[in-house]
């Protein structure tokens, strides 16, 4: 077996040390910091999120595949650095104001840096001008706003207006989703792109960051 | 029939009236009865009251005690604080330590927030007793543990350390099983067990871990006189194998979940209410639509079945969308 697919591997079993001492190998072995990046930690950590869309995996072993890959990377990053990759998108992530549930805003976290996607996540209870403020002092592609009450889910529309307010509307794309939010709440409020999913939440944040960058 | 022998009848498997309705009612009857979330959480007597109201004015059948998850997680030394606007909020006694030891013993009676839940079940029964079902809550297993030592950490647990989580859940199982009794004794016909994070967990998990001490709560609820309610959030298809095997008398269905696979597994004799979408359908629906959703969730269910959304009534849902929810339906045999 291959020392990308072997890391692959054990990241998706959620293997901590050993994905580490993996992409140590692999770097002795002369591969590139991309490649162990891309086809190997991504590449397991997509396999999870694919499974995990289709009820194959559970958060668990999202957690612990996630924090595996985050052990590969630590070893990987000063490579990535003087190998100049760079993140193929930035996005400001967080629950909103008066909410504190965090799981499923960790999981998009999790696919999303999984997809390539630097990721500033700024925790549950967020208000709309903590989002607007982030977004524009870390010059970010998406704001991503996640709400599990329908009680909260009403602050994602202060986060619209803000953007607006401070004329980020245009350049900075608003994503929702969350339990009780839907795509007809997100034409409502006049958002950009709307997720059902963590899974989709990084399909379609790559995939609009794609489409900036061409 | 009144609410208590429509729900009793249902239970027991014979032909009622109407179908009982049990939705699960927190903001919504606080915000309804003039109240706010935060006083409904914090004083039984807002609680009971709230209630009453919705069910005199809904023709609810089942009169509830359940606020927010934290009244045993204040027990073992949470401190839990209220909001006006949204469910209580509280810190995880284990979020930094796996002691065990750390950990207050909640007393059910006295435990300011678990006895007052006790004062609600007391209330009912002194003022509704023989007129509607009483339901008193406890966490379950999985639920209450990571309400302990955080969601995430806790799922960690389950990974990293099984015989830890199984330990944390033991002793959460311990004290579940003594809040129950002290509700039954109070008055209440009915426990429900909220285990919601245990839809979040893969099946080989659920049935190694959470499963065993579930159907011991469940047994020890049993035992006491009253009937076992489950209630997890989310997809539980999963955990339907699991589920079938709790030995629990009810089963509440979140709107994701197939309820002619619910009953597939868990056979004729087990009650499921749900399972209507609470958000797109009950809250965002219309009174036609709402209609029109009950219906076909009792056809996929057939009996014993009882009205219910897939969770609680969110706050926001129009009184008139309640009342179609709750409009009668007669009990086809």
């Amino acid at each position: 077996m291959s020392v990308l697919r072997e890391l692959s591997e054990r990241l998706q079993r959620g293997q901590a040390k050993e994905v580490e001492a993996l992409v140590q190998q692999a770097l002795d072995e002369g591969e590139t910091p991309q490649r162990i990046l891309e086809d190997g930690l991504m590449q397991g950590m997509g396999v999870i999120g694919e499974r995990f869309k289709a009820n194959e995996v559970f958060v668990p072993e999202v957690l612990i595949a996630a924090r595996a890959m985050h052990a590969g990377i630590a070893v990987l990053e000063p490579h990535l650095v003087s190998a100049g990759v760079k993140a193929r998108g930035k996005v400001v992530l967080g629950t909103v104001k008066g909410d504190l549930h965090d799981i499923g805003k960790n999981l998009v976290r999790m696919m999303m840096e999984a997809k390539g996607l630097a990721v500033i996540d700024l925790g549950v209870d967020v208000s709309a001008e903590r989002f607007v403020r982030a977004a524009t002092e870390h010059d970010a592609d998406i704001v991503a706003c996640s709400a599990l009450l329908t009680t909260t889910m009403t602050e994602m529309r202060h986060v619209v207006e803000a953007a607006q307010a401070q004329g980020l509307r245009g350049r900075v794309c608003i994503m929702v989703g969350g339990a009780p939010v839907t795509d007809a709440f997100r034409e409502a409020i006049g958002a950009d792109l709307y997720a059902p999913d963590a899974s989709s939440a990084a399909d379609a944040a790559l995939a609009h960051c794609a489409g900036r960058a061409s | 029939m009144n609410g208590l022998e429509r729900y009793l009848g249902t239970v027991a498997g014979r032909a009622v009236d109407d179908l009982a309705r049990t939705p699960i009612l927190m903001q919504f009857a606080a915000e309804f009865s003039g109240s706010d979330y935060g006083r409904f959480a914090a004083d039984h007597c807002v609680l009971v009251e709230a209630n009453v109201r919705c069910a005199e004015v809904f023709g609810i059948d089942q009169l509830s005690c359940i606020s927010d998850p934290y009244r045993e997680t204040h027990g073992f030394g949470g401190a839990v604080t209220f909001v006006a606007d949204g469910p209580p909020r509280s810190t995880q006694p284990l979020a930094d330590t796996k002691d065990l030891d750390t950990l207050a013993v909640p007393d059910p009676m006295g435990s300011a927030r678990m006895l007052d839940r006790v004062r609600a079940v007391e209330r009912y029964a002194r003022d509704h007793a023989g007129t509607y079902s009483l339901l008193g809550w406890v966490e379950g297993p999985a639920a209450q543990a990571a309400n302990l030592r955080g969601v995430i950490t806790f799922m960690f647990d389950l990974m990293d350390d099984p015989e830890y989580a199984g330990a944390l859940m033991d002793v959460c199982v311990e004290t579940g099983i003594a809040f129950a009794r002290a509700q039954v004794a109070a008055g209440a016909d009915t426990i429900g067990i909220g285990d919601a994070i245990a839809s979040q967990i893969d099946p080989r998990t659920y049935e190694a871990l959470i499963q065993p001490r579930e159907k011991r709560l469940v047994q020890a609820v049993r035992a006491s006189g009253a009937f076992a309610k489950l209630h997890i959030c989310g997809n539980i298809t999963h955990l339907l194998p699991g589920i079938a095997d709790l030995g629990v008398d009810i089963v509440d269905v979140d709107h994701m979940v197939d309820l002619a696979a619910v009953r597939a597994a868990v056979g004729e004799r087990v009650v499921i209410t749900g399972n209507l979408d609470p958000v797109s359908v009950v809250r965002n629906g219309t009174p036609a639509s709402i209609a029109s959703g009950v219906l076909d969730a009792y056809e996929r269910a057939g009996n014993p079945y009882m009205v219910n959304a897939g969770c609680e009534i969110p706050a926001g849902t129009p009184a008139e969308n309640l009342a179609a929810l709750c409009r009668p339906l007669p009990y086809r045999a």
